[in-house]
């Protein structure tokens, strides 16, 4: 079939015509209602809510080993590492909430995210229970809680390098998120159950949730002298702690 | 609570019976009101204009029509006073539901004198105790312009009063209590801008009905007059020519700009004040709101004992840190905020005023200001109160109360737990 320029230009100013644009003037303001928006939910203190206490003392000797104590900043367990990673994995994260995980499932890259309709919360727990069975097989029926530094650094670099692989999951996988997690965990913001004091931004020097930094601007080569806020505060916003 | 209404209940049951006689001696005592039958004008657009005018002045729609609802006038909307609610008249030309029928004198006498057409009071939420300061030719104004809107069908109930209050003739103690009829009369000492000005402020304006401390039968304490008063959860901020908690620091430009665009250098309108600038004096004529910042400039504000300066305690210090922590990006730390974006807290007669209840609400629950033609931005605050618990709120308020020069009363952190407690109640 052959197009004509005419035929082309005609129907275009059909297609085109045929759609009305409805324009519409907003004025006045913009709705708004008190105590709008959706604030953080601060993680409680107390039992762990996803892992048992087997679990957690893994998890916190893994913390500790990513990022261990020193004289200066505690290490990733008494930072708060495993209670972050334990509320993260009791709620929406944990359950993958807002993520299509319906089949079918096929190996994907690695920036296509998880292939998987098994969440962080069962991904954690399987390779939790494989690592304690490797652990009491190769290393004289001890938990990874129970083993030497050099010996856990020593399991943690072999998943790593994927020199050690742990039955039914993948321990290099499971390597990198908890790498990432902790992390995570020590440096959110305290409202979230890690970073414990704002232990590691007072390590490093992060002001925190601050929003205003113009006196600063042209100061260059001068400490802020602020201390760190947390969301939910600092102990200088309690009458009688400053 | 519960227990001021049973008082207020007794008393007023008390007051009915025994001051009743006087009271129905007082309204015929009343100014005649020129009796005549309603004559529709028509066509007199110069009469019906100047009656539209008038009708924003008094802000009838703040009450008579329901925000939102495309029905102007038509009533229904429910206004909240210290002792219940009490629902607004339908005063569309609607025949049957509304005052089509009335004649003018039957409108003049609900307006100046508090009387329903059936002959029985009106609660003084319909501010008639100013309205009654009003011209008969300004009233009738009203009406003109009120014949030319859509009649809507819409009875309303207006007894939404608990008993006793919801017997009517209760009132007419109250009448004989506080209300004092009469037409504006002019100073002749004063100017006649200064007279414009006291004529929209103490009658059609009626802002002493948020503005002016109230008795605690609802009446006004008239030595207290624009001094300020809580309001539907609000405080009304003091706006006499007081230099620390009213509008002393103002210019007139800056009264002014503040009830045309809702926004000066210095301050932003919230709250009920955002809706009476959008409804009312935003429509004003500049020349009106001169004159009406010409009277507030001649008020005198009393003397209010104000509390020594607050040394650096743990209150000051935590607030201090809080402010310069979450406030001040706004606000800036030194206090002058951002002309005509964000309030000066340290220029601000609401932050110092008597009672924080405008203040507390503001934190805990963020607020938005009036979008005008002007300033069409309507800039808001966030709400705090998932952030801050009641002792940080008190220590920030008292901090802000008692920076930059001046002093107030602190806050404590029961007031903002009881303040907390009842906006949990409350829609907006």
């Amino acid at each position: 079939m052959r197009l004509h320029r005419r035929d082309l230009l005609a129907s275009t100013a059909v297609l085109f015509g045929g759609i009305t644009a409805h324009a519409s003037i907003v004025s006045g303001a913009l709705p708004w209602q008190p105590s709008a928006g959706t604030p953080p939910e601060p993680a409680r203190p107390g039992p762990w809510l996803f892992f048992t206490n087997e679990e957690a003392a893994a998890i916190e000797a893994i913390a500790d080993r990513i990022i261990p104590p020193d004289p200066q900043t505690p290490g990733g367990k008494d930072a708060g590492c495993a209670v972050f990673i334990d509320r993260q994995l009791a709620g929406p994260y944990g359950r993958q909430e807002g993520l299509y995980t319906a089949a079918p499932f096929h190996k994907g890259k690695k920036e296509q995210g998880p292939q998987s309709d098994a969440g962080p919360a069962e991904q954690y727990r399987k390779a939790l229970a494989a690592l304690d069975r490797y652990c009491r097989a190769n290393r004289n029926n001890r938990a990874f809680a129970d083993l030497s530094d050099a010996e856990k650094d020593d399991i943690l670099a072999g998943l790593e390098s994927s020199r050690i692989a742990l039955e039914g999951t993948n321990g290099k996988e499971f390597f990198e998120a908890i790498l990432k997690d902790v992390q995570q965990g020590f440096f959110a913001d305290p409202l979230y159950g890690g970073n414990r004091d704002m232990v590691a931004w007072k390590m490093i020097g992060y002001p925190g949730a601050r929003y205003d930094y113009r006196d600063w601007v042209s100061r260059h080569n001068e400490r802020f002298p602020l201390p760190p806020v947390s969301i939910m505060g600092r102990p200088g916003w309690m009458p009688g702690k400053a | 609570m519960l227990r001021a209404l049973a008082i207020t209940i007794g008393a007023l049951v008390i007051l009915a019976l025994a001051v009743v006689a006087i009271g129905v001696g007082v309204r015929s005592l009343m100014t005649p009101v020129v009796d005549g039958i309603h004559h529709r004008k028509g066509q007199d657009f110069a009469l019906i204009e100047r009656g539209r005018y008038l009708t924003a002045v008094a802000d009838c729609a703040s009450c008579h029509t329901i925000p939102g609802e495309g029905r102007p006038f038509a009533g229904g909307r429910r206004i909240e006073t210290p002792f219940g609610f009490v629902a607004a008249a339908n005063i569309t030309p609607d025949a049957e539901t509304g005052i089509g029928t009335w004649t003018d004198r039957q409108f003049d006498a609900a307006v100046r004198q508090g009387e329903r057409r059936d002959g029985k009071p009106l609660y003084p939420a319909m501010p008639f105790p100013y309205y009654s300061r009003m011209s008969r030719e300004d009233v009738l104004a009203i009406r003109a312009y009120l014949d030319t809107v859509a009649p809507v069908r819409n009875p309303v109930t207006s007894d939404l009063l608990p008993f006793p209050l919801s017997i009517r003739a209760g009132m007419l103690a109250w009448d004989a209590l506080y209300f004092r009829p009469g037409e504006f009369r002019p100073d002749d000492t004063k100017s006649p801008e200064w007279n414009r000005g006291a004529y929209l402020v103490e009658g059609p304006g009626h802002c002493g009905a948020c503005h002016t401390p109230k008795t605690w039968l609802g009446g006004d304490e008239n030595a207290q007059k624009l001094r300020g008063s809580v309001i539907q959860g609000w405080f009304a901020p003091n706006i006499t020519n007081d230099s620390t908690r009213g509008l002393g620091r103002w210019s007139p430009d800056d009264i002014v700009e503040y009830l045309r665009d809702g926004h000066n250098r210095l301050s932003a309108a919230t709250g009920p004040m955002a809706e009476e600038i959008a409804l009312s004096s935003s429509h004003m004529t500049d020349a009106d709101l001169y004159a009406i910042a010409a009277y507030l400039k001649d008020q005198r504000g009393g003397s209010e004992a104000t509390p020594p300066a607050r040394s650096e305690d743990a209150a000051m210090a935590a607030g201090g840190a809080i402010y310069r922590d979450v406030c001040s990006a706004c606000h800036t730390p030194d206090g002058r905020g951002v002309p005509y974006l964000f309030p000066a807290l340290a220029a601000s007669p609401s932050v110092r005023s008597r009672d924080p209840t405008t203040l507390i609400r503001i934190v805990l629950r963020g607020a938005r200001s009036v979008a005008t033609v002007r300033e069409p931005t309507g800039p808001g605050m966030p709400a705090f109160g998932w952030q801050l618990d009641d002792s940080e709120v008190a220590a920030v308020l008292t901090y802000i109360r008692n920076s930059w020069g001046v002093a107030a009363a602190p806050v404590t952190a029961e007031e903002v737990h009881t303040a907390r407690t009842r906006l949990a109640a409350r829609s907006e």
